[in-house]
């Protein structure tokens, strides 16, 4: 090794960086692992949002669609069916009503022949006496 | 030897201590690297931080101390060499790069800031491979491997640096013997 070399050597010997180095990377360290614990508790939540995102959601959305749209489907025939059955119900009162109304009708005018009767056999009973 | 054993596995499991220990005893041969390459402290002290951190998240892949120098050795390189890359750094031009304070022996460290001076104004890798092989004392062998470089282009890398920095050298401070 010449001279050139050993000035070499020495213009780029080891240096010592700051004093305070090694507790600078160790502070950041530090920094570092409370970032992650705070990533760790929030994880939970990030992985529901996830779920929620395509395309991990996006046969479970449609399958949930789909269930709300029969839901709601047969919500719609429920009501229909209910008011058809009302309307009929009411129908069958109406008719039931003027059938009853047209016994009383008939009713009443057999029993004004008969009480017509009454009365005509009466009066001619008491003329004959 | 065993104590160097003992504190890397002490590290790896998670002991604070032993790490700062690590770090402590490699932080003059990580600094320095990135210093001879960078010639700037600060730019020096923020890689070598990201090489130990590096280093903190990789812990469990170092095998020895032997593999932990040449970890720190490559890992600091290729980070030389990427931030010379990110920031385009310009290649320093002897008069351009400030005069050091006043030396105590003076022809002596008018030689050293000089060499120094102009070992920055070297391309990158003929840098990197000029600083493994004066700094660290690596033979042309170990620098190839450290750098996943072919054997030749190292010694080419060397001479040719040598061959540019005795001549600057000499244009800088005149004809004292090198």
């Amino acid at each position: 090794m010449n001279r050139f070399d050993e000035e070499l050597k020495l213009a780029l010997r080891r240096e010592e960086p700051s004093p305070d180095f090694t507790d600078r990377v160790m502070a950041r360290i530090a920094e570092l692992q409370r970032q992650e614990k705070s990533r760790e508790k929030t994880d939970w939540l990030r992985r529901l949002m996830q779920f929620f995102q395509p395309p991990q959601m996006k046969w479970a959305m449609a399958g949930a669609v789909a269930v709300v749209l029969l839901i709601a489907a047969f919500g719609v025939h429920r009501s229909r069916e209910n008011e058809r059955r009302r309307l009929a119900e009411i129908a069958e009162g109406e008719r039931a009503k003027e059938q009853v109304m047209l016994a009383m009708r008939i009713a009443s005018a057999k029993l004004n022949v008969a009480q017509k009767k009454v009365y005509e056999t009466a009066s001619h009973e008491g003329e004959s006496k | 030897m065993q104590r160097a054993d003992e504190t890397l596995s002490r590290a790896k499991d998670g002991d604070q201590t032993a790490f700062a220990d690590l770090v402590r005893e490699h932080q003059a041969m990580v600094f320095s690297l990135a210093h001879n390459f960078s010639r700037d402290r600060g730019t020096a002290e923020d890689l070598a931080q990201e090489v130990f951190i590096h280093l903190y998240q990789n812990l469990k892949s170092i095998e020895s101390p032997a593999h932990l120098k040449y970890w720190l050795r490559r890992v600091t390189s290729h980070r030389c060499i990427d931030h010379a890359r990110k920031q385009k750094m310009k290649t320093v031009s002897v008069d351009d790069t400030p005069e050091p304070a006043a030396p105590a022996t003076f022809q002596d460290s008018l030689m050293t800031e000089a060499l120094r001076r102009i070992v920055a104004t070297l391309p990158e890798k003929p840098r990197l491979v000029v600083t493994l092989r004066y700094q660290e004392d690596l033979d042309p062998t170990e620098i190839a491997e450290l750098l996943e470089m072919p054997l030749n282009t190292v010694k080419s890398h060397l001479r040719r640096s040598l061959t540019i920095l005795r001549e600057k050298v000499t244009r800088s401070l005149g004809e004292i013997n090198v």
